[in-house]
């Protein structure tokens, strides 16, 4: 029996664990993937950490920059030098009262830093969360049953629905019209975000290839293209020039079933005719499909949601979606302010 | 028409520079940048524009009479309600609230109604009709609406005591039904002399809070059954409406 289990090992899910962790609270943390971090997520592609997710940490709380400014490794004002008009993918990133992170080891460092300490259990697909005899059960894929008394879901919004989906039917049988009506509701919020997806193309050349006079460029006149950041730029002494090409959603959305060679070759044509041919012949690509890539901004909750069932125990939903602002900064904010509510606002 | 009354004017010409640590935990501090005439159907007003420091988001004042200076002076906070406020929505009564405030300060020597501009901030305006489509699918639940956030009491009553002090008014007479919101305003500093109990007007139009005895966790149901929402953190009270304690 836990105190908290938290599904879910994003930065939401991170932070709200090592809220509650601090405050005494004996915390299990399940991951799905084989590592922490969710989308705020690094890989080596020949040999170099490349960012596959956000390109850059970027915010303006002051608690989330102090977590931010614990983790080693920092390289402060990235991205530098910005070329076009486009808009990134949180408006704000960009204004002067933002401050703009990266790690030379990837921006996996944020949320490794943050599981420090942790009780983490990667590999561990949840199957289902429901109540019996006023206990929480979180049952995962391979028939394990872990018992809390409050369960906190911070994954992608449509994957935290799901879950919260599958307990309605659990709680309309047992603890009748409150809970039922509890859960039912924040359903019907939860059905009103949605993610939208993003194709990614890691592309490595020849470090010694035509100048690139920025860190990132926003196309603004690109059906394809969102961003293509000069990934290694960010890396102390890089072994090869990598870029990191993001699809627009929509693009993104009609080619999500397409083989990645298809929607790979688009990306890098595209790149090719902004950045001269030899953009079209990378010595490498590594393709990440990000299905659940963010949610549109604009349209975020205040607050994390905090269920209460009439046994007393406690359903908390964090993510993005969670606080103003979105991208890592809310997922952080979301978190941690769950774990407060948690913390302060007993069952 | 003349120039607004000098003393209001002289607060523009203040606060230029004016800079402070902030009021309430957001630490919002507010200037006032302008001041005019306002004639309106109800009665012939100033306003007063206050920018703030946070999110450069502009409130405003609607005062009548002489108040820089003034002791007693009745003051209404009003949350700015789109929908209700500019549409004419029926799923609150924040209309009704409104116009019985202007019209009751214009029969008053004098009398501020305080407007807070909450749905210009951040994600207000979106998530309110997120949450009356709960409410269409009878899914609205306190800790849905505690998400959505739209109204946010804390910050509105921190720039509120800003506002008050701002203008000069020296103890003000809140008008309100919610005896809460007088040690809301005290706790940033605000002297409040009297509470004015807020009663509308009985017309056709607030029919249902007469005939509606039942209430359920803060919303009526109107006669045109939807499910009506209180916007203003203050019960409505008509008059003639029995007292029910």
């Amino acid at each position: 029996m836990h105190d908290v289990i938290v599904i879910g090992a994003g930065v939401a899910g991170l932070a709200c664990a090592r809220g509650l962790s601090e405050a005494g609270r004996q915390v299990l943390v399940v991951e799905r993937s084989r590592g922490v971090g969710g989308r705020c997520a690094t890989r080596r592609v020949d040999g170099q950490p490349v960012d596959l997710g956000p390109m850059f940490l970027h915010g303006d709380d002051p608690a989330f920059l102090a977590a931010v400014d614990r983790v080693p490794g920092a390289m402060e004002d990235w991205p530098r030098l910005i070329d076009g008009v486009g808009a990134p993918c949180q408006p704000e990133a960009l204004q002067a009262h933002q401050r703009r992170i990266v790690f030379a080891a990837g921006l996996s460092a944020f949320p490794k830093h943050l599981a420090e300490g942790l009780q983490v259990q990667l590999s561990t697909t949840v199957a289902g969360v429901d109540v019996v005899d006023h206990t929480l059960r979180v049952r995962t894929a391979d028939g394990t049953v872990l018992e809390a008394n409050d369960v906190v879901v911070a994954l992608p919004v449509e994957q935290s629905l799901q879950l919260l989906v599958d307990l309605a039917e659990t709680v309309s049988g047992t603890d009748g019209q409150h809970d039922a009506r509890q859960v039912a509701g924040a359903c019907a919020l939860l059905r009103m975000f949605g993610s939208v997806p993003c194709l990614t193309l890691v592309a490595g050349y020849d470090v010694d290839g035509p100048p690139l006079p920025w860190d990132v460029q926003y196309p603004a006149d690109s059906e394809c293209l969102q961003l293509i950041a000069h990934d290694s730029t960010k890396r102390a002494s890089p072994a090869a020039r990598v870029l990191v090409l993001q699809g627009r959603p929509r693009w993104s959305r009609q080619r999500l079933e397409l083989p990645a060679e298809s929607w790979g070759a688009e990306l890098l044509a595209e790149a090719a005719s902004r950045l001269g041919p030899w953009a079209a012949s990378p010595r490498f690509t590594w393709p990440h499909r990000w299905r659940l890539a963010r949610v549109e901004r604009g349209t975020e909750l205040r607050q994390p949601l905090r269920l209460t069932l009439s046994g007393g125990q406690r359903v908390g939903v964090a993510g993005e979606v969670f606080a103003p602002g979105g991208g890592v900064q809310a997922a952080w904010l979301s978190g941690m302010r769950l774990a407060e509510r948690l913390l302060k606002e007993p069952g | 028409m003349k120039p607004a009354d000098p003393n209001l004017l002289g607060l523009v010409a203040r606060d230029h520079d004016h800079e402070c640590q902030g009021f309430g935990a957001a630490k919002v501090c507010v200037r006032i940048v302008a001041v005019a005439q306002l004639p309106t159907r109800f009665g012939d007003f100033q306003i007063v524009a206050f920018l703030n420091n946070r999110d450069q988001k502009d409130h405003i004042a609607i005062v009548h009479g002489d108040v820089v200076g003034h002791s007693d002076v009745p003051t209404r906070l009003h949350s700015e309600c789109l929908t209700g406020d500019v549409m004419g929505s029926l799923r609150c009564d924040c209309r009704d609230q409104l116009e019985a405030a202007l019209q009751r300060i214009a029969q008053e020597p004098r009398g501020v109604v305080l407007y807070m501009r909450q749905e210009g901030r951040g994600i207000g305006l979106a998530n309110k009709v997120r949450a009356y489509a709960l409410q269409d699918a009878g899914m609205d639940t306190v800790e849905a609406n505690l998400a959505l956030g739209f109204r946010d009491d804390e910050r509105d009553y921190a720039v509120a005591a800003h506002m008050i002090h701002s203008l000069g008014l020296q103890s003000v007479q809140l008008m309100t039904n919610n005896p809460g919101k007088v040690g809301q305003l005290e706790q940033h500093g605000v002297k409040v002399s009297a509470r004015l109990p807020h009663l509308l007007p009985a017309n056709p139009h607030n029919r249902f809070y007469l005939e509606t005895k039942g209430k359920r966790s803060g919303h009526y149901i109107d006669f045109s059954g939807l499910p009506r929402l209180q916007e203003q953190s203050d019960e409505v009270r008509v008059e003639g409406m029995p007292d029910d304690g």
